[in-house]
């Protein structure tokens, strides 16, 4: 076995944290059960690894296997990635073909071996008719980067692809291959990246308001009301209490029930002029607008979003801007004045 | 339109004049006295300050000297007058300080092994970082660690710290890879004898200065320097120690600074206002909005030609900023703000404010840009230090 690979598998491993380990290498099946039973998992990491790693040798290991063995541990850390979104689209009146996994295979790898020589390419399939495939990269000259791959997960049944985004130089030629493995005319990026690649799915797929959690009825609305009862006089909340229904009931009719799909951020470049309610001479004769990014940043972005407007930080109806980022599957605009 | 320019061809006259010219009218002492006589509510910022002038730096300052002073990030603390400091005995401090610094980390402190580099210690004037004339000069303390030279020969391999002095004890030594006790004593290589041309590297910096403190400087006897603005840059261990030996030294207290939304704001007008040739940051203001379960950070930035633009609409007595110009500043941004995203800015909390001028944090951490505006710049800081000790 090549010294590079038996590196590769190494640093590979290392970086699985112990309790994953018994798990992903079941997941491999690189190794058969009776092998696995002869390492002693309770040992220091490095021994362990070793161990594991004469085994590979053992039986051969080759580049294709180590690739795979990357691919089982990115599915297991998939948000240790930041993803990309691209829509593929077909010419209008093209004939929808059956997929064929195989012939979809052999040509994506073919186009990209055809233009770069040396490149890996490893597929692995997994349930939803999805496939994982990782790339690593070299040129006419140089052999693959093992540990700067990239990694791409295509639906099959959809136009859509996720991408890690690590794309400079070899982004066109990844979109073509796309495109023509798939049989599609022609891959647009969209304006959607997030760490989370299931919430990513959800809202591109537009799955998100069909989880539906039956104990999350009508009930908790009247709980929160109840709770203003306990400590405020009771005179004072029939006023703020019309208000606040209001609120909640405008914001569970623009958010829904439903737990929301986890990003992390939304991007925002306004190019609007000025225009205050405040002061009507300010800027008034300024024709260029003004250039604004702005940024929203959360653990949860959508949650925190819709906490705004019954915290009272926020008007309810929140702006169409933030609401329509599920809907729209975007998270970087770009604002003009009409 | 701009009312900087015929300013700013007398600003060498602007610098000596009187104190009472400048912004504080009177001093804090006399107005908290005032109020609490009157029975009124006490204000604690003047409602109107002035622009900073672009060449308030004294001209016997050198401008490479002052440039590693930018582009640092540099944590704020207060610091109380100092008592019986003396600006002749700087080279006797220097030594105290390192003897202090050695006693302290030989305590027996957790440090890993490897990481125990010995701090030596230089402390020095910085020329003209003053307001006016009658403000102390400002000094610098400068913790240098002289880089280890590593010799490899076989299997040996010897590492060294030397701190320059000839104590044998003070000298840590490590042999891998041999057997044998470990004892102290000292085994040089040609390529390892003490000079004095080591290369030395700055791990961490402190300096002290006072800008326009005339309100302290009139309370306090002659036996005190006042110097109420400390900036640190390096390890919060090193920041205590040496604040440690300060403390007990000098009879002083050091607190944190920190800087709350409303003077974030005041900062961000008075950058902004500040006239620049060219921009090299954008103007940026973040705001944590206090929603939970989520933490929710909101990041605004704005070209600085349209900020600018905005601000002189804005702006309408010339050469200071007053409170209502300020406070319509930042209207006009949360409005512009709310039009699109329906968001009250003005209920969340301004965390950081960023211009080409300088950034500062909420929790005292400042970062100075733009070396014409450093005087202004500092004597803001120092009005709140002030603030903070009264």
């Amino acid at each position: 076995m090549d010294e590079t690979v038996a590196e590769f598998i190494k640093r590979t491993i290392l970086k699985i944290p112990m309790n994953e380990l018994i798990t992903i290498l079941k997941a491999w099946d690189f190794l058969s059960e009776n092998q696995l039973q002869t390492i002693n998992f309770r040992q220091r990491k490095e021994s362990v690894v070793q161990h594991l790693v004469w085994l590979c040798e053992e039986k051969q290991a080759s580049v294709n296997d180590a690739a795979l063995l990357d691919i089982i541990y990115t599915q297991f850390h998939q948000h240790q990635k930041i993803w990309d979104v691209f829509q593929m689209s077909k010419e209008p009146g093209e004939d929808v073909d059956l997929f064929d996994m195989k012939q979809f295979k052999n040509s994506f790898k073919k186009i990209l071996q055809r233009a770069l020589k040396n490149v890996t390419v490893s597929f692995r399939e997994t349930e939803e008719n999805a496939v994982w495939i990782r790339i690593a990269w070299g040129t006419q000259y140089t052999k693959p980067n093992q540990y700067k791959p990239t990694y791409v997960v295509y639906y099959s049944q959809t136009p859509y692809a996720f991408t890690s985004s690590r794309l400079r130089r070899n982004a066109p030629l990844l979109g073509q291959a796309l495109t023509v493995a798939s049989k599609h005319h022609q891959i647009v990026k969209m304006d959607l990246r997030s760490r989370y690649l299931d919430s990513l799915k959800a809202i591109v797929f537009k799955q998100y308001n069909q989880i539906f959690e039956s104990h999350n009825s009508t009930t908790p609305l009247q709980e929160r009301n109840l709770g203003l009862d306990v400590n405020m006089d009771s005179r004072i909340i029939h006023e703020n209490i019309v208000e606040k229904e209001r609120v909640q009931q405008i914001t569970q009719e623009t958010f829904g029930d439903y737990p929301q799909p986890q990003l992390e951020f939304a991007q925002y470049k306004l190019e609007t002029k000025f225009k205050s309610d405040l002061n009507g001479s300010i800027l008034a004769e300024r024709e260029e607008p003004l250039r604004c990014l702005i940024k929203f940043s959360s653990p949860h972005l959508l949650e925190a979003l819709k906490s705004l407007a019954p915290a009272g930080i926020a008007d309810a109806p929140l702006s169409p801007l933030l609401t329509c980022i599920p809907n729209k599957r975007m998270n970087y605009f770009k604002i003009r004045d009409k | 339109m701009d009312s900087y320019d015929a300013s700013e061809s007398t600003p060498r006259q602007s610098t000596s004049s009187r104190p009472e010219d400048y912004f504080i009218g009177a001093t804090f002492l006399q107005k908290r006295l005032e109020s609490v006589r009157k029975q009124t509510s006490f204000v604690p910022t003047p409602p109107r300050r002035k622009i900073p002038h672009c060449s308030l730096l004294q001209e016997d300052v050198d401008l490479q000297k002052v440039a590693f002073l930018l582009h640092k990030q540099w944590t704020l603390y207060s610091l109380t007058p100092l008592y019986k400091f003396s600006y002749s005995n700087l080279k006797e401090y220097s030594r105290l300080l390192n003897a202090f610094i050695v006693a302290e980390k030989q305590k027996g402190l957790a440090v890993e092994v490897g990481e125990d580099f010995n701090i030596k210690v230089i402390f020095s004037t910085l020329l003209g970082i003053k307001g006016t004339q009658r403000d102390p000069e400002a000094f610098l303390v400068q913790g240098l660690t002289l880089l280890p030279k590593l010799e490899c020969s076989g299997t040996i391999l010897v590492y060294c710290n030397l701190l320059g002095s000839s104590d044998p004890s003070t000298l840590a030594f490590q042999v891998a890879g041999t057997t044998g006790a470990c004892h102290y004593s000292w085994i040089l290589s040609k390529s390892q004898l003490p000079s004095e041309n080591r290369e030395s590297k700055v791990l961490w910096t402190g300096w002290f200065c006072c800008i326009f403190g005339d309100s302290l400087l009139e309370t306090v006897s002659e036996d005190f320097t006042c110097l109420p603005l400390f900036l640190a840059n390096g390890t919060e261990s090193n920041t205590a120690i040496i604040g440690t030996w300060f403390q007990k030294t000098f009879d002083c207290y050091f607190s944190p600074l920190a800087i709350n939304a409303f003077n974030l704001s005041w900062m961000a007008a008075m950058w902004t206002a500040c006239k620049m040739d060219h921009y090299v940051a954008t103007t940026e203001f973040l705001w944590s909005v206090p929603c939970s379960p989520q933490s929710l950070d909101i990041s605004y930035a704005i070209h600085p030609e349209d900020a600018k633009a905005l601000w002189d609409s804005v702006h309408k007595t010339p050469g200071e900023v007053t409170q209502e110009e300020v406070d319509l500043f930042m209207d006009c941004l949360y409005s512009h703000f709310h039009r699109h995203f329906k968001i009250h800015l003005s209920a969340t909390r301004l965390v950081r404010v960023s211009t080409s001028v300088a950034s500062a944090h909420t929790d005292g951490k400042i970062k100075i840009l733009c070396h014409k505006y450093l005087i202004g710049v500092l004597a803001y800081l120092t009005e709140l230090a002030i603030f903070q000790i009264e």
